[in-house]
């Protein structure tokens, strides 16, 4: 049985690195998912990941709720997004794409073009409705749980959700137009 | 495992791309090694203590305020780039707060309040917009939705928030 993340944070605190080192792998791929979907390449949330944890661990004396590290650390990654995703707009060089799985079942080929055109239409959202919908939908939120992690409020998340869900509707149904 | 909320979509094409979204992701294990790297090169010691605590604090707290006014600063100048100054106004006598939300400030209620005119309840901002199509709303007292009569309105939302439509041409 793995030890709890309040556990771990104690022990961390402790100066036990491998005990951190099991909470990074932890969350790698379950935060990383947000992160590659939010910057839009592999290798900025590669790097979104890399420096949230290294944040993280320097701030752990900081994360009043050790049983509740995952969404502690979840609002440090969601900041890092916002930075590198800000220094990607003024480069020129969100590129849409996305982590290349596999799928376990069916066309691989379909599924992986249908992929390919969800991340174009997704990079192509602004980023605060991008990042309403993925916490949303993608990464199942609720509302209050949101306003938390982004610092804005719930009448906001809510339209920047609702205005996100019609701009990918839309932008789905041109590519399958085109 | 993350609630699924996928049920409110009304769209089945949205649904489906939620489907695929939701589907593991794969990062490079090799995160975790580089990680430890950094902390036992950058940060041999333990994190006990809240940074802010530490005596570097106030240096640390000005040099972020300077790093944040610093890159707002190109932002800003490069927002105002093919802007062109857009007013509105609405008239709400009872409110003693308005603030208009939309597409321009991502609906964000702190972002943009209106002020008050000096004629009695008129409110007014100054909006410096590139061209395109923007939907807002004005939200006086932080309650009450009211669209702008002086613009068309669009449909009703799912959330029933009434909005005007405005073209920046």
């Amino acid at each position: 049985m793995s030890d709890s993340d309040a556990a771990l944070v104690a022990r961390t605190l402790a100066g036990d690195l491998d005990a951190y080192a099991q909470l990074i792998s932890r969350y790698r791929d379950t935060l990383g998912r947000y992160a590659s979907y939010m910057v839009g390449n592999r290798e900025d949330a590669q790097e979104v990941m890399q420096d949230s944890f290294f944040r993280a661990y320097r701030s752990l004396g900081d994360c009043r709720q050790p049983e509740r590290f995952g969404a502690w650390l979840f609002r440090i990654v969601v900041n890092r997004c916002r930075t590198v995703q800000r220094r990607l707009s003024r480069d020129r060089q969100f590129t849409g794409e996305l982590p290349s799985e596999v799928p376990a079942n069916g066309d691989a080929t379909s599924s992986l073009e249908w992929g390919e055109e969800i991340s174009r239409a997704l990079a192509s959202l602004r980023p605060h409705y991008r990042e309403a919908f993925l916490l949303r939908y993608v990464e199942g939120l609720e509302y209050d749980e949101m306003a938390k992690v982004t610092g804005a409020n719930q009448p906001a998340l809510r339209m920047r959700v609702k205005r996100a869900s019609d701009q990918l509707r839309e932008l789905l149904r041109d590519i399958h137009a085109s | 495992m993350p609630a699924d909320h996928s049920h409110e979509l009304q769209d089945e094409t949205l649904r489906r791309a939620v489907a695929e979204l939701r589907r593991p992701v794969a990062l490079d294990p090799e995160i975790d090694a580089a990680t430890l790297r950094r902390i036992r090169t950058q940060a041999p010691r333990p994190p006990g203590q809240p940074w802010w605590r530490s005596g570097r604090a106030a240096v640390t707290l000005a040099a972020g305020v300077l790093l944040v006014l610093f890159l707002r600063a190109p932002a800003s100048e490069h927002m105002m780039n093919g802007a062109r100054p857009v007013e509105l106004r609405l008239v709400a006598p009872a409110g003693s707060r308005v603030v208009v939300v939309g597409d321009f400030n991502d609906w964000d209620p702190a972002a943009t309040p209106l002020r008050p005119t000096g004629e009695p309840g008129v409110w007014k901002v100054e909006l410096r917009l590139k061209p395109g199509r923007y939907h807002y709303t004005f939200l006086v007292d932080q309650r009450q939705w009211v669209r702008d009569p002086s613009e068309p309105p669009v449909p009703l939302t799912d959330f029933g928030t009434p909005m005007s439509v405005l073209t920046v041409s």
